[in-house]
């Protein structure tokens, strides 16, 4: 019986140092389940990283890092990989395995990973693709024959294999045309409400921020310095926020 | 069943049962209850497999505790076995965000059916593709040679051109930093050799004919041909990542909009510095070769190093030197345009970078083995 906690990420005072320069100086924030939540942040305060420490690729130096209720830094191997059948993730550029068709990179986990009758199979690998908004056309082909957008959706499909509870997304809509990035946003609000999936996506898309986002959690600084709906954060009076959404009050202005 | 169900709560179970409606017909009823979640596909497979539904069946999910979409999928794909329009089942008893997955589930069916084709390739197929690979390939490089060629010609009459900074790094790559492992490896062949030659040389009291041999053999075939496989693995390879890299980065793209060549700025200094390099590299290799025959030649054969040095002097023509060196260029140009060509027009993914690096150390080394036979054909015929 899968653990139906409400919280399923708890990130509880995570510091991060590189060498002499430290990136995280207490970090802390919780996630619910069955919501959107963003991580925004400058460049250089570590969004990426403090994904990296939650799904248990990075150590960070000191803090807890709990994912569905594990203590992703202080547990078995044996538990980790429990849990990591539990969550998804979607890389930047989508890190398909470039020798592997669209369909044979969704199959890899749930062959690997789930006792899928052979009649299923292809039925659940079209269902993924569709989910993620991809035509059964594109399960033929090769990674390297897709558009930066359908690699991304590719990508996702691949991470949705398992019906994870808690899909990790790294700037998904970077490098994407708008019309592209709002059908992610759809896509992804669509995740959250049809699926009851929970999304923790680091993003500097605007649009995503302040239209399909439940809240945002502001990185600046070392720590968290705004955390709630967009409404909640724009208001915060920090010189970063204002000048972030900034750009945004100024097109709306025009 | 109702005792398995008590049991276990998550246990996914299916029972289809008849219930008599409201008139006279009796309709059948699907309930479902327990967990139908992907790990379970196993498990509901079984209990669903054995069902045959019938066109008026009400799915109740009323007992389930969750559904996820692999659940509801395979619910839905066993009313399309059975020949049911899954549009037209109704649901019943399902809670909201359950009804939601399967009505999400519902309708992206007609998707999940369409087969994916696996097309297995036939042996003629294969052989008729890699032989128009093989052949295309064949005529690129003829080509690419013939760009190289013209371009060195260029750089002959114009040597202004040629980028003397990147010539110098690249010869310091594949010159001077070649020269341990050649070093040291072309020093074990001359032991090797003496000592094979010096076994056998032996038994007829010819041990003096073992410098002869060594001297004959080191210099006109196993130092040219060791060097050039050497630096196909170490050179040619480098080229074809160095320069499939830059490809995948669009770097040799912004050379060629910045208004400059890539055959000038990448190819030519890479190809000039390895014919330079490969004749010294090889007379290295002479030398060591003959260093290692020199140092078994003592402890095994009584030889001197006096002896050994005075001999080579009378039996080694200087002609069979010539000959290794005279190749090594020409080998140097081939490995280079292959290493160069491979790297330059590899495909814009990442898998093809690797690909292309193993193809430029095999092409190399066959290239190399074919043009050495040419080459003692041809001294054959010239009676050199």
């Amino acid at each position: 019986m899968p653990n139906l906690d409400r919280t399923v990420i708890e990130v509880d005072d995570v510091v991060t140092r590189f060498e002499d320069q430290t990136v995280h100086e207490g970090v802390s924030f919780t996630v619910d389940r069955g919501t959107l939540v963003a991580l925004i942040g400058g460049s250089g305060t570590g969004k990426s990283v403090l994904l990296r420490e939650i799904i248990g690729l990075q150590r960070p130096t000191a803090g807890r890092v709990r994912l569905l209720g594990t203590d992703v830094w202080n547990c078995t191997e044996a538990e980790m990989d429990a849990v990591r059948r539990r969550f998804g993730m979607m890389f930047q550029d989508g890190a398909l395995f470039s020798s592997l068709t669209v369909w044979q990179n969704v199959a890899v986990p749930l062959i690997e990973h789930a006792k899928v009758p052979q009649e299923l199979l292809n039925p659940l690998i079209k269902l993924r693709l569709a989910q993620a908004g991809l035509g059964p056309d594109a399960a033929e082909k090769m990674p390297s024959e897709l558009s930066g957008g359908m690699r991304k959706r590719a990508a996702i499909a691949r991470a949705l294999a398992l019906e994870p509870e808690v899909l990790f997304l790294d700037e998904p809509t970077s490098g994407l045309d708008p019309t592209t990035a709002r059908g992610f946003d759809r896509l992804v609000r669509s995740l959250v409400d049809d699926l009851g999936i929970t999304v923790f996506l680091v993003t500097h898309d605007l649009d995503t921020l302040l239209t399909v986002v439940d809240r945002i959690i502001v990185l600046a600084r070392g720590t968290v310095i705004a955390d709630g709906t967009a409404r909640d954060v724009t208001a915060v009076d920090d010189d970063w926020i204002r000048s972030y959404f900034s750009v945004r009050t100024m097109v709306n202005a025009a | 069943m109702l005792e398995e169900a008590a049991r276990d709560s998550t246990e996914p179970q299916a029972r289809l049962e008849s219930a008599s409606g409201a008139g006279s017909k009796s309709t059948a009823v699907l309930r479902l209850s327990g967990a139908w979640r992907l790990a379970h596909l196993p498990r509901i497979e079984a209990q669903l497999s054995p069902l045959t539904l019938p066109s008026d069946v009400v799915i109740d999910g009323s007992g389930l505790t969750e559904i996820d979409s692999a659940g509801a999928l395979a619910l839905l794909m066993q009313l399309v076995r059975n020949g049911v329009d899954p549009e037209a089942a109704r649901l019943a008893g399902f809670a909201g965000n359950e009804a939601r997955i399967v009505e999400q589930v519902r309708g992206r069916i007609a998707q999940c059916q369409m087969p994916t084709v696996h097309r297995p390739q036939r042996m003629l197929e294969r052989v008729g593709r890699t032989t128009i690979y093989l052949l295309r390939e064949l005529v690129g490089h003829i080509n690419y040679f013939g760009a190289a060629v013209v371009g060195l010609a260029r750089s002959l009459v114009n040597p202004h051109a040629i980028r003397v900074r990147e010539l110098t790094t690249q010869f310091e790559h594949v010159c001077l930093n070649a020269i341990p492992v050649i070093a040291l490896v072309t020093l074990l062949i001359g032991i090797v050799v003496a000592y094979l030659l010096g076994l056998q040389a032996e038994k007829y009291g010819a041990n003096i004919f073992v410098v002869d041999g060594v001297g004959i053999g080191a210099t006109r075939e196993f130092a040219p041909i060791i060097v050039a496989v050497i630096v196909a693995g170490r050179s040619g390879a480098a080229f074809t990542a160095q320069l499939g890299a830059m490809r995948l980065t669009e770097e040799t793209d912004a050379i060629l909009t910045l208004g400059l060549s890539p055959i000038d700025v990448l190819v030519l200094p890479r190809v000039i510095a390895l014919m330079i390099a490969m004749p010294l590299l090889v007379f290295i290799g002479d030398v060591m070769s003959l260093l290692g025959a020199m140092l078994i030649a003592q402890p095994m054969l009584d030889i001197t190093p006096t002896t050994f040095v005075e001999r080579l002097r009378d039996s080694l023509e200087i002609k069979h030197v010539y000959v290794g060196l005279i190749k090594a260029p020409v080998f140097a140009l081939v490995i280079a345009v292959i290493g160069c060509r491979n790297g330059m027009e590899v495909e814009r993914d990442t898998r093809a970078v690797g690909m292309a690096t193993t193809s430029t150390v095999v092409q190399s080394i066959v290239s190399v083995i074919l043009l050495d036979a040419g080459f003692a054909v041809l001294f054959q015929e010239l009676g050199i």
